[in-house]
């Protein structure tokens, strides 16, 4: 019987690795949404209940406006997501100063981030971002991303301009700057 | 018995005492909620801290609720066997097993911490844990997390082979536990089990679990012929478990938990030969866990009481044995990147000299401890934890009496014959490092190093004393205070990848591993005391003291070894997974010790290979799943003979197929060792074929 050469073997496994390489990520809005919903019942006075969820978004940039769209129908009707019913309601960049009545606030990517978290903190807002750049500007209390893998990061600064403090066993498995 | 329950008072009432001045706002981990979250399991075992089971600094796996239901076990052996590098030597029915991570499987394995929600439930009085005992239903079981590798610097001493932690579902954030089970099958096996959840007001939450099994014996017949009978009995188990948490202000807890179990079975122990055994254990564990400025604060008590007859070739031994844990312990991040725990606990550990009186021998252990992990960049984090256990045993009460063996001629005393000679101290240090890179979102390097200790038991330090009366030439049996711990030392690097493609991930790990300061089993070479002499005309040299014969340290050993994984999905309804974990042994024997005679061949009782490949399906109300297990050939010492004899490589074949009636109603068919009617796994009895059916209500 003829031996399989170990290189050959190698190669196999180097080529089969190769063969299942992960496919480029690609976002998803309604999960993105979920696990944000999820993760604001990690605050300290954690909402409960139903809760509207603003969603912020540029009128000028179709990017921003396109995952408004796309949020509102991942949101629905309503999204439960642990004890919070959540309603999505669109609010424009520039009006976020004028906002009211809303748990936290979902910046979509490419929105004009200072000017939102410099609105938002005023108003004591938490706001939330598929977009790490938001949270690392200090824009954004958080960021969320659940491609490939779920990704949690906090702006210790910004969160503690708008009063947001997270449970202890959470702040231990998320990043934190 | 009066500074025992003063000690046990004060040891439970510190966590109760802190809740009822209201020490601050208190939350237990959620584990639910937290895996909801992440998308994936959530573990406490590998760094004391929270963790993505991804992000854990060590080699580990985790069994889900799901795992647990479609595995169609009713024992936990069973369960873990399944998982990549565990070996388990089961010994008859009823769930007589040991389990051991990465080789040096053996009889009563003493290398293998098992905890429930952080309670040991690993008997310490002879080192080992009798699965049967615990107290848990597996349907209240939320998840299994078995850390591979020493991880005593966070559990303390024994986690050396590897941890299993049983964390059962929270009282409060898991109330929808209810359920009733009834199992019958092949071999008149026979088991109910029920758990009901419960709210007690607005802020008690609780859950309360009781079953009992019992099943004939397996065919008593080995390759070397049936056992005695003696030791040859029908197991059954009765267990019961209380859990609850009380809400005393709006962000304070306090979680109480109270078992008792009680087991027969046929076991084997350390020396290969078939015992009768009978266990009783009861346990109680108040827990109070606090989220203050400075952080995760929790303060735990608990003590556990065993209860256990042995029936051995010797004659009955029986022993009680009670252990006293106050453990608290901070958890708090510096920063944004590094996270600290610092713990500090205490041990009380005494056990009744058997089978001859009196004497009771014990020790108290003061462990400090820390962990530091900093996650260094976004794709590199580091963890170190050390832990010192500052061990002190003494013995207490008095010796037996001086034996008459000839008529005539003066009595022959007991060897160390001061409870001096048993005191003891001894100080190991524990470590863990480990170092996690994760390259990409899908790429995962581990590198780690441990060093753990193995401490030896309470038998080992002196809770025996037996009179071997066999022969010409009596001895005694007895306890050696001099032995050392053991000390294991662990290298290993690990590499884990996502796949998307096949929505799994695939993994290698390799691993070296040794063992310095082996215990070797009591043996004519393990000579604790010599005999003294006297001249007495006309008889010659006669003893006036016996010799004393024990455990002793008789060597070393080194383990090379490699684990391969690869567990993906397919068109919503397939799962699969493969395994395989290559190890190799090489015992070394201390200069004037013979290994054999010690009972020790673990590069010859430890099989090279074991794999392991499962497939499940789900389609609507049908869940179907199958387990195929491997194991290369080994040898073991025969229960009937004490000769190494040859386990021929086997296979193993398990499944569970399920229909779900409606929501609350499940029927199960389920079968393990379905190759074959009867098959050699041990040198003990021949493992037999099992059917069973359960019907399942929930509610």
């Amino acid at each position: 019987m003829q031996m399989i050469k170990p290189r050959t073997v190698a190669t196999g496994i180097a080529l089969a690795w190769i063969a299942l390489a992960a496919p480029p990520a690609i976002a998803d809005p309604a999960k993105d949404v979920q696990v944000a919903a999820r993760a604001l019942g990690f605050l300290e006075n954690a909402p409960h209940g139903a809760v509207v969820l603003g969603i912020v978004y540029d009128p000028g940039k179709p990017a921003t406006v396109a995952e408004r769209d796309a949020l509102m129908a991942a949101i629905g009707s309503g999204l439960t997501a642990g004890d919070l019913t959540i309603t999505g309601k669109p609010i424009e960049a520039s009006a976020v100063g004028g906002a009211s009545g809303m748990a936290a606030l979902y910046v979509t990517t490419g929105s004009p981030y200072s000017d939102i978290g410099a609105a938002a903190s005023g108003k004591k807002l938490l706001t939330i971002s598929s977009d790490k750049a938001c949270a690392q500007s200090g824009a954004c209390v958080m960021s969320v991303v659940t491609t490939p893998a779920v990704e949690i990061t906090v702006n210790h600064n910004a969160a503690t301009a708008v009063g947001a403090t997270f449970k202890a066993a959470f702040r231990m498995m998320i990043k934190e700057i | 018995m009066t500074n025992k329950i003063f000690r046990r008072t004060v040891v439970l009432c510190t966590p109760l005492a802190f809740a009822a001045i209201g020490i601050a706002d208190a939350q237990t981990i959620d584990y639910g909620s937290l895996e909801q979250l992440f998308s994936e399991a959530v573990t406490t075992s590998a760094t004391g801290s929270p963790q993505r089971a991804t992000d854990a600094p060590v080699a580990m796996e985790i069994i889900s609720a799901a795992d647990i239901r479609r595995s169609g076990a009713t024992d936990l052996p069973t369960i873990l066997s399944r998982v990549a590098g565990v070996d388990v030597l089961t010994w008859g029915a009823g769930g007589a097993a040991d389990v051991s991570i990465r080789g040096y499987d053996s009889p009563y394995s003493p290398r293998l911490l098992v905890l429930v929600n952080g309670r040991q439930v690993y008997l310490d009085h002879y080192g080992y844990t009798a699965w049967s005992t615990l107290p848990v239903a597996l349907s209240e079981i939320r998840q299994i997390e078995v850390v591979k590798g020493p991880n005593s610097a966070l559990f303390g001493f024994n986690a050396v082979g590897g941890v299993v932690n049983i964390i059962t579902f929270n009282p409060k954030y898991d109330q929808d536990v209810s359920s009733a089970t009834a199992v019958g099958g092949t071999q008149s096996y026979g088991e109910v089990n029920a758990v009901e959840s419960f709210k007690l007001g607005s802020e008690v939450f609780g859950r309360i679990s009781g079953g009992a099994s019992q099943s004939n014996q397996w065919t008593n017949a080995t390759t070397s012929g049936p056992i005695d009978p003696l030791f040859y009995v029908n197991p059954y188990r009765v267990a019961t478990n209380l859990d609850t948490i009380a809400q005393l202000a709006p962000s304070t807890q306090l979680r109480v938990e109270a078992s008792y179990s009680l087991v027969r079975q046929s076991d084997v122990e350390p020396l290969y030969t078939y015992t009768d055994v009978l266990y009783r254990t009861e346990s109680i564990k108040a827990t109070l866990t606090s989220e203050t400025q400075f952080g995760l604060a929790e303060l735990s008590a608990y003590t556990n009481q065993l209860n256990v007859d042995y029936l051995f070739g010797s004659g009955p031994t029986d022993w009680t044995n009670a252990i006293d844990v106050l453990h608290a312990q901070d958890l708090f991040k510096i920063g944004a990147s590094n996270t600290l725990r610092i713990a500090v606990e205490y041990r009380h550990n005494e056990l009744p000299d058997a089978p001859i009186g009196p004497g009771v021998i014990g020790y108290q252990v003061i462990s400090p401890s820390s962990m530091w992990n900093w996650a260094a960049t976004d794709k590199l984090s580091l963890t170190s934890a050390v832990r010192v256990d500052h061990l002190t045993a003494t013995r207490t009460g008095g010796f037996p009496a001086a034996t008459p063996f000839v008529p005539g001629l003066p009595s022959v005393a007991w060897p160390l014959q001061s409870n001096a000679d048993f005191d003891r101290t001894m100080t190991p240090v524990s470590e863990n490092f480990g170092l996690v890179y994760k390259a990409t979102a899908s790429d995962t390097l581990r590198v780690s190093y441990a060093r753990g200790i193995q401490v030896p038991t309470l038998i080992e330090l002196g809770g025996i004393q037996y009179l071997y009366a066999t022969g010409s030439l009596p001895a005694a049996l007895m306890g050696n205070p001099q032995i050392e711990p053991s000390i294991i030392k662990n290298y290993e690097i690990g590499y884990d990848h996502s796949i998307a493609s096949i929505d799994g991930t695939a993994g290698v790990k390799l691993f070296s591993q040794s063992t310095d300061n082996m215990t070797g089993n009591p043996s004519g070479s393990n000579l604790i005391a010599q005999p003294n002499f006297t001249l007495i005309p006309g008889v010659g040299p006669f003893p006036t003291s016996l010799p004393g014969i024990g455990w002793a340290n008789v060597g070393s050993s080194t383990l090379k070894g490699a684990e391969f994984e690869i567990r993906g999905k397919a068109a919503d309804h397939w799962r699969w997974g493969l395994n395989y974990t290559y190890t190799k042994v090489e015992d070394e024997a201390f200069a004037g010790q013979n290994l054999l005679a010690d009972g020790i061949a673990y590069d010859q009782t430890t099989p090279e290979s074991r794999a392991n490949f499962n497939l499940g399906w789900v389609e609507g109300p049908w869940t179907a799943d199958a387990y195929l297990r491997y194991v290369s050939s080994f040898q073991m010492f025969s229960a009937n003979t004490g000769n190494l004899t040859p386990i021929d490589a086997y296979c193993t074949l398990a499944g569970r197929v399920a229909y779900q009636f409606s929501k609350s109603l499940k029927i199960a068919f389920s079968g393990e060792n379905l190759l074959k009617s009867q098959q050699n796994q041990t040198a003990g009895l021949l493992a037999q074929r099992r059917l069973l059916l359960s019907l399942e209500a929930s509610w």
